[in-house]
């Protein structure tokens, strides 16, 4: 076993044992951390197979951006864990059998009838992201510009789901604030003084 | 390296449908909310326009440009014209539901023309990546339709359902495209075909391996049984002028997604995936079929009906024939007239604060209307498959691919269950003639809704008697 | 010319649609102004088609107009073939129409489904019109339906009297069993040509010939004369031709206008056109030619019996009709097909005239179509008189009349064929030209002349006189006259006379033509006839030209016998009514068997409608009720129901539980797909 073996193997372990952990951890806070590790050991099988910028693109997005934020969701919504566990043992032996069918034969698949060859290495001058911005906005320009559009539709989307304007709510215009006058505030009123009788 | 302009004159219909939702999007934030029907205006004069575009570009060779991800031929003019035509109706049939439930906005119109983009890409898409992006467009288009109505409960619960169960179906078709990709060293069809074709010899299972999974995304997507549920709930949850728009057009693109992956790519696997289609096939018209039966809700009952009709479109890409193909072609879009035209009635007879969702609403509509129950009724005995009306050609075309590539078994089976299945839509026939109704108000007078319904039905007889007509659409379309 | 031929057939379509479905909108005079636009435009039209292929010689014509679809390499298509053959049908049918038009304006005039009456005689043109002009099995399939579906509609007019339903339920029925065997006779040229247009099917008819076909295991039958006779079934069902013909005499139950129009002139002739344009697959089969002339002389000869002991006006003249539809069949049977369609075409003139001059009549006695209580109407109804009079000599084939000529032609080709039944045949229609003669003008001198007995018919006599299925008071439901007691008739209106006036022309004047028509090539290719078979080609080798003809004709039996009978019909019913009465008495077995038309009514009754009634209802009580009511149906239905009941539980509205069947799904592909 090479050392690269052993890279490989060491982050494997971590992200597979990091994947189960996300999933079973109590805690909704330990379960983000937990797929943050899964990221950071992925980022770094990615970057093993020369795909460097896709692995630091993972680490930045995702982990940077993406589980920060969910980060703080999470923190911020109180949710109620015991709810959320109930059934979880019940359907734990089923999800067991189907879980541990699935892996078997995915394994029985993978291990019996792949048998492809890796392909060359590139050599130390060759640039990933330079090959990747390339071909990213010559060749696959028209998947580039849709994948724009759903990112559109996402934002048009959350808006339309998440903007309400309630009638009842008590937000303040700034505009408005600043635009007010003293006519539209305050009324004189002649008033002739009461009588004391 | 060396870059070529690529040719734009193929995608002109896709950059004026995406030019104008973006334009409707900005214009609809200066309309007032009186003035909403300048959205809708917007809205079908890009359909129409974009129908137009297409047909002047239409040409009987094939079109492939952007590397060859992007392909334009007889199908994609055909179902593309047809996505345009069924979404217009779509608009129009939705704009007094939506006003009565106080939801009109533009965002209805402009998220329905993103999901006609993303029909649009999936029918020319030749390559997995660009048909992955088209059915993300489309899905996200959907999910965030169905959550529109933001004060329904039952619309959000459904939302969420859609959203999670398509998420999963979308990693298992990628998860599929990502082996094939590593099987074949390509995301092009052709090429792909092209590999298979010459050197999948010992590739057998894992080849098969990845197209479970394709199977299962498509398989979802379309609706088939045992990937079938959330059909009834997103049918029965979500407004029902997203319903109509859920239950008909997309079908339209599934049905090319299918073509371009299974069909084109795929096509050396048929075998297999013929195999697996029967499966799926006989699963639906059974449970499509018999649990109807047990529905009281109209659109429950549609969506049952529609994994049923799902079961025969499969069954005519299952043969794998181009009569077969041509056969599926023609279901589909008779489905999609007819459930337009179902779902139509459904919110003909609704109103400010009334669904009329369960099968009682129907109740003597004949007292009421006797020319709406007349419509209701060719709609119902299409689905049925009785004749004259163009479902029963549907059905037969479709049984007779399945009997030429000698399948009779499977034509036996979809018969007697499409006899469990006459017994729903007859009932619902029944109710409307034979029982007294139960609500007597009038039915609304919207112009524009009714001569467009009573076109929509009689389209169901009058394609019935002259069924030429289409059918040599469906056949110009398949024989590349 | 497609255009044209386009419009004939759609002008008569589009006034039943309007007549049809708007009727109530336009009112009586619309009604009857738009049909008779749309059939007068198809009549013109008609004309000029005439002239164009026959004096022009313009070029067969035989194009599909539409294809409606395509199932398994067969067409199915809407097409027309115009030849001379059609273009003279064409002709006939609209003329007869168009008069036919005419004359209900005055016949129908108080009736309150005037509109009605119109749009079903107009769609009947059309469906005329396409069977005619058809170019396929298909389409000629569909005009001889929708004409059987029009007369059924027409049969049935007055649909409150129960006899008109009985009447149209049994044309209906008699009519089933003819398209049944012509249906299968349609499948049989199918099966083996693969193609339903007529001339592809022809091209085969060699070919047909040779095939055998084997449909009781151990037999083999020649495929074509299976064929051709089931196709000549349908012809009997539609021609009315024994033992098919019982429906005919009944379908009197409507009104005159559609008992002279379409059970009369036009579409009990259908089956003489079929076969007529058949004829390049009849010749090739003797066998068949042999069965049909069989029939028709059967027909010819005892259908005109009947007539004899009738008293209903229009029955005599029903039982002339299946008497000379009779005459037609031999002439196809003898291979004359030529002389059959020539009489069809004089037929079609005097027998409509025949028919508008006995409504002519009715009107006048207010609807009394007993013949017993009429009498002596000559100085009453000068013009109907006259008419009456040309049709009937037309009829019995006096010289110089339409129905000499094509007549004279049938019989001479009869006893120049060889085709075995020949000689039978000749014997029979020599022995019919007798009878002809007879009923025709016993029917005549019965009405016209003599004693005017209308004057002393009581009411309660009246009444108490009818016959079960003889027409009476019943009419009064439907005309209002409520008029019974003695009635001064008076000439008919000139929507009535006009008709009959210009029917009354072509009666006299349509023989002329029989050079051409019968030993001329006015048919071309229309007709074909095997050089042995060729009996009208022998006999025009001995024509002189029309005079020559008719002073032949003069000297040959047909005439003598047809003199006799109108002698006989005056001596016994003029001079000495006595001879009737004593004749009655004297052969009192024969006057029952004639009067009960040979029994076919109740043998029909019993063996066939009885039969199917008592197997239908053991079929209900055993099949229908106890194993597929309630065995099949409901117990499948109960199944179904309960699988159902439970299977919806399978959707509980969990996300996991769908995500879960989606898995189970995926795994089920995988493992049974990749290993």
């Amino acid at each position: 076993m090479n050392f690269e073996a052993f890279l490989f193997y060491f982050f494997s372990v971590i992200l597979v044992g990091a994947a189960v952990a996300m999933i079973t951890v109590r805690n909704p806070v330990h379960a983000a951390l937990f797929l943050v590790l899964t990221f950071f050991t992925s980022a770094a099988l990615w970057i093993m197979l020369e795909a460097e910028f896709l692995g630091i693109v993972l680490v930045l997005v995702y982990v940077g951006a993406v589980m920060v934020l969910f980060l703080f969701v999470v923190m911020m919504l109180d949710i109620n864990l015991a709810r959320m566990r109930e059934g979880f043992i019940r359907f734990l032996p089923v999800g067991i059998v189907v879980a541990v069918a699935m892996v078997s034969v995915m394994t029985l698949v993978i291990v019996r009838h792949f048998h492809m060859e890796a392909p060359e290495r590139a050599g130390a001058d060759y640039n990933n992201t330079e090959a990747l911005g390339q071909i990213l906005y010559t060749e696959y320009v028209y998947p580039f510009e849709i994948a724009a559009v759903i990112l559109l539709v996402a934002i048009v989307a959350a808006i339309a789901l998440t903007l309400r304007r309630r009638p009842g709510t008590k937000a303040i215009d700034p505009a408005q604030q600043v635009r007010i006058t003293r006519k539209g505030r305050v009324r004189m009123v002649d008033m002739k003084s009461e009588d004391k009788s | 390296m060396t870059f070529e302009i690529p040719d734009f004159m193929p995608v002109i219909p896709e950059l004026f449908v995406l030019g104008m939702a973006c334009a409707i999007l900005v214009i609809d934030l200066f309309v007032p909310q009186a003035r909403r029907d300048i959205t809708y205006g917007l809205s079908q004069f890009t359909l129409i326009g974009a129908a137009v575009l297409t047909i002047a570009l239409a040409s009987p060779e094939t079109r492939f440009t952007f590397n060859d991800t992007f392909i334009a031929d007889g199908l994609s003019d055909l179902l593309k014209v047809a996505v345009y035509l069924i979404t217009a109706v779509v608009f129009l049939y939705s704009r007094p539901y939506l006003q009565d439930r106080d939801i009109y906005k533009g965002e209805y119109y402009v998220l329905g023309l993103f999901g006609v983009l993303g029909m649009m890409i999936m029918i020319s898409s030749y390559s997995f990546l660009t048909l992955y992006l088209g059915l993300e467009l489309l899905s996200l288009s959907l999910y965030a339709m169905v959550a529109f109505n933001r004060d329904s409960a039952r619309a959000s619960e459904a939302a969420m359902k859609y959203f999670i169960l398509g998420a999963i179906a979308s990693g298992m078709l990628l998860y599929g495209m990502s082996i094939l990709y590593g099987i074949t060293g390509s995301l092009d069809i052709k090429e792909v075909s092209d590999y298979l074709i010459t050197s999948s010899a010992g590739l057998n299972v894992p080849l098969v391996f990845a197209l479970s999974f394709v199977i299962v995304g498509l398989a979802f997507k379309l609706g088939a049984v045992p990937f079938h549920m959330w059909v009834p709930d997103v049918y029965h949850g979500a407004p029902t002028s997203v319903t109509l728009f859920i239950g008909t057009a997309p079908k339209l693109a599934g049905l090319a997604i299918i073509m371009r992956l299974l069909v084109d790519g795929l096509g050396p696997l048929h075998h297999d995936w013929q195999g697996m289609l029967t499966i799926l096939a006989v699963l639906s018209l059974a449970v499509g079929n018999v649990v109807a039966i047990a529905q009281t809700n109209i659109k429950r009952m549609l969506a049952y009906s529609t994994i049923s009709h799902v079961g025969f479109i499969l069954m005519g890409i299952l043969a794998g024939t181009h009569e077969g193909y041509a056969a599926a072609l023609f279901y589909t879009l008779v489905y999609a007239i007819v459930a337009a035209g179902g779902f139509g009635m459904i919110i003909l007879l609704s109103r400010r604060g009334f669904e009329a969702e369960n099968l009682d609403d129907f109740r003597g509509l004949n007292e009421r209307s006797p020319w709406f129950a007349f419509i209701m009724l060719l709609i119902m005995f299409s689905m049925a498959g009785v004749p004259p009306t163009v479902g029963f050609y549907a059905k037969l075309a479709v049984l007779q691919a399945v009997v030429q590539v000698d399948m009779i078994w499977l034509a036996i089976f979809a018969v007697i269950f499409s006899i469990v299945g006459a017994f729903y839509y007859l009932r619902a026939v029944k109710i409307m003639y034979f029982d007294k109704p139960e609500d007597e108000s009038p039915l609304p007078k919207a112009l524009d809704m009714n001569v467009v319904l009573s076109i929509n039905g009689l389209l169901v007889i009058v394609l019935g008697i002259f069924p030429g007509l289409l059918m040599s659409l469906a056949t110009g379309a398949i024989s590349w | 010319m497609e255009n044209i031929y386009l419009a004939i057939v759609l002008a008569p379509l589009f006034g039943a649609i309007v007549a049809g479905l708007f009727g109530r909108q336009i009112g009586r005079v619309g009604a009857h102004t738009v049909t008779i636009l749309g059939v007068a435009v198809s009549f013109l039209l008609s004309l000029w088609v005439f002239k164009a292929h026959v004096f022009d010689g313009a070029e067969v014509y035989n194009a599909t107009v539409y294809t409606w679809m395509v199932s398994d390499g067969i067409r199915f298509e809407v097409g027309f073939l115009v030849d001379n053959l059609t273009a003279m049908m064409m002709l006939v049918v609209t003329f007869v129409s168009l008069m036919v038009h005419i004359y209900t304006i005055g016949y129908m005039q108080d009736d309150p489904g005037y509109q009605r009456f119109f749009a079903y005689i107009s769609l009947f043109t059309f469906s005329m019109l396409m069977l005619v002009m058809a170019n396929n099995f298909m389409q000629l399939f569909f005009g001889w339906e929708a004409v059987g579906l029009v007369s059924y509609l027409l049969i049935g007019f007055w649909y409150k009297r129960p006899t008109a339903i009985y009447a149209n339920m049994k044309a209906f029925i008699v009519n089933r069993v003819g398209d049944f065997g012509f249906i299968l006779g349609i499948g049989a040229l199918l099966f083996y040509a693969g193609s339903l247009d007529y001339w592809e099917v022809f091209a085969e008819a060699e070919g047909m010939s040779q095939a055998t076909i084997s449909i009781i295991p151990g037999t083999e039958w020649s495929l074509l004369t299976v064929a051709c006779i089931l196709l000549f079934i349908g012809a009997m069902g539609k021609s009315a031709q024994v033992p098919l013909h019982v429906w005919l005499p009944d379908s009197m139950e409507g009104p005159t206008p559609i008992s002279a129009l379409i059970h009369a002139a036009t579409m009990v002739t259908a089956g003489i056109f079929m076969v007529a344009r058949m004829s390049p697959l009849f010749e090739l089969s003797t066998a068949a030619l042999s069965f049909v002339l069989v029939i028709g002389a059967l027909t010819a000869f005892f259908m005109g019996l009947i007539g004899i002991v009738q008293n209903d006006i229009k029955r005599v003249v029903a039982y002339s009709t299946l008497s000379q539809l009779g005459y037609m069949t031999v002439a196809l049977g003898a291979s004359a097909y030529a002389a059959g369609v020539f009489h069809l075409m004089t037929h079609a003139f005097f027998k409509a005239l025949l028919f508008l001059a006995a409504g002519s009549v009715i009107i006048a006695m207010h609807h009394e179509q007993d013949m017993r209580r009429m009498g002596g109407l000559r100085k009453y109804m000068p013009i109907t008189y006259i008419t009456a009079l040309i049709g009937s000599l037309a009829l019995i084939g006096f010289p110089g009349f339409a129905g000499f000529f094509s007549k004279d032609g049938i019989i001479e080709a009869v006893s120049l064929s060889t085709t075995p039944g020949a000689t039978f045949a000749y014997v029979l229609v020599l022995a019919g030209v007798f009878v002809t003669a007879f009923y025709s003008f016993r029917m005549f001198f019965l009405v016209f002349h003599g004693e005017e007995r209308f004057r002393n018919v009581e009411h309660h006599a009246h009444h108490d006189a009818h016959h079960a299925d003889d027409h009476g008071d019943d009419h009064g439901d439907d005309h209002g006259h409520g008029h019974h007691g003695p009635v001064e008739p008076k000439e008919s209106p000139w929507v009535v006379t006009v008709p009959l006036i210009l029917l009354a022309i072509p009666s006299v004047l349509a023989g002329y033509v029989v050079g051409p028509m019968l030993f001329g090539d006015f048919f071309g290719d229309a007709i074909f006839v095997a050089e042995a078979n060729d009996v009208l080609a022998r006999l025009g080798e001995g024509y002189t030209g029309v005079m020559g003809f008719i002073v032949h004709g003069m000297m040959m039996p047909p005439f003598w016998l047809a003199m006799a009978g109108l002698a006989s019909a005056w001596y016994i019913y003029m001079r000495k009514p006595s001879i009737a009465a004593a004749a009655k008495a004297r052969f009192e077995w024969l006057y029952k068997v004639l009067d009960r038309k040979y029994g076919f009514d109740e043998f029909n009754a019993f063996v066939f409608a009885g039969g199917s009634v008592g197997l239908g209802r053991a079929l209900w009580r055993f099949g229908d009720r106890l194993f597929i009511d309630g065995l099949l149906v409901n117990g499948s239905a109960r199944a179904v129901g309960f699988i159902s009941r439970y299977a919806r539980f399978s959707q509980t509205g969990y996300l996991y539980h769908y995500a879960f069947a989606m898995i189970i799904g995926l795994l089920v592909l995988i493992t049974v797909f990749a290993f």
